[in-house]
């Protein structure tokens, strides 16, 4: 489960939709209404948060001193300065939206034919940010040169402005559907936004952490409790901190030159063949 | 606009506060719970927010 929950999170393919579909697929017994549940759940979004600050542990160091610098002085007068106020912008939505939110969209989680058309509608909202995506690179006349010159035509994630920076906070706040992915939406939003694919990943990661670390650690105390088997527990966080380092190392190395499309092929293939599936057996 | 965004962080944490304790019960997930932590953070995280917001609003001495 570690390595799965690792490994799916930062792929734009949707952890959570997976996670309802194939035990459903599959006929396997998970008891989520058992009290250690939550927390098992808890310890490795934690171990995926714990990989993105690895991979970011340079840059999140200059983005804390320059959101604290920025938000004193009361003015932006560096990159750093301006990412930390962007990822700020870019968090509230999905917080907000996140907490009130929540509780109505887990009524949801129970069904695998909703996380299906999910899927099914998370395919085709990344090939249609790819489709504008083409449509612009249109418009910048880079059409048949390199790929790796065609990105280099689009922004870096400090030089997008503060409204589309809410915007990809916003659409978030999709991925509490099952089977919307977060990494998904936020890529896509970040392409419509004029990034680079590997700035849009890369943004998308940023922004994901504090959701990821501050959904875990409010519910840290619930680890305590004497039933949890915290050893295997940890074991499995691990696991998800190992497999969403290499996720996330893939991933930029992949969007230097790659695009959503694979992924989006893949989830809207995956989620109609899941639906057809799953009327079929019912 | 400054003095409007420090209003609005100080209703902020008085509604964290509101949360914390339970006295609020709106949009939460289970009405019967004493605390909503998970709302107060939030609602903490959005008055800091409005005092940086404050901040960035206020007029500033040109040198």
């Amino acid at each position: 489960m570690g390595l799965l929950q690792g490994a799916t999170e930062l792929f734009p393919v949707s952890s959570l939709g997976h996670a309802v579909l194939i035990p459903s697929l599959l006929h396997w017994k998970f008891r989520t209404s058992d009290p250690s549940f939550v927390p098992f759940l808890v310890l490795l979004h934690l171990g995926t948060a714990s990989a993105l600050l690895i991979i970011y542990r340079q840059q999140w160091v200059a983005i804390i001193r320059g959101f604290f610098t920025a938000a004193f002085r009361g003015q932006i007068k560096s990159d750093s300065e301006r990412l930390a106020m962007l990822l700020l912008v870019g968090t509230i939505p999905a917080g907000i939206l996140g907490v009130f939110l929540e509780h109505e969209l887990k009524t949801l989680f129970a069904n695998p034919k909703a996380a299906a058309a999910f899927l099914t509608i998370n395919g085709f909202l990344m090939l249609g940010a790819e489709v504008l995506r083409r449509r612009a690179e249109r418009r910048a006349a880079v059409e048949g040169k390199s790929r790796v010159a065609q990105e280099e035509r689009f922004e870096v994630a400090e030089h997008i402005s503060f409204r589309a920076a809410a915007l990809v906070g916003a659409v978030q706040a999709l991925a509490l559907l099952p089977g919307i992915s977060r990494s998904g939406v936020t890529i896509g939003g970040g392409l419509l936004a004029g990034l680079r694919h590997q700035e849009a990943a890369r943004f998308s990661f940023l922004l994901a952490t504090p959701i990821i670390a501050a959904a875990g650690l409010i519910e840290v105390p619930l680890l305590f409790s004497s039933d949890v088997p915290l050893v295997e527990y940890l074991a499995g966080a691990l696991l998800a901190l190992v497999a969403a380092y290499l996720s996330a190392r893939f991933l930029l190395r992949y969007f230097r030159s790659g695009r959503l499309d694979p992924y989006g092929w893949y989830c809207a293939a995956a989620g109609l063949a899941s639906l057809v599936l799953l009327t079929l057996n019912s | 606009m400054a003095a409007g965004l420090v209003a609005l962080a100080v209703l902020f944490l008085i509604v964290a506060v509101l949360y914390a304790f339970g006295v609020i019960q709106i949009a939460v997930s289970d009405p019967h719970a004493s605390h909503h932590y998970t709302h107060a953070v939030l609602f903490v995280a959005l008055a800091v927010a409005s005092l940086v917001a404050a901040n960035f609003a206020r007029p500033k001495r040109t040198t």
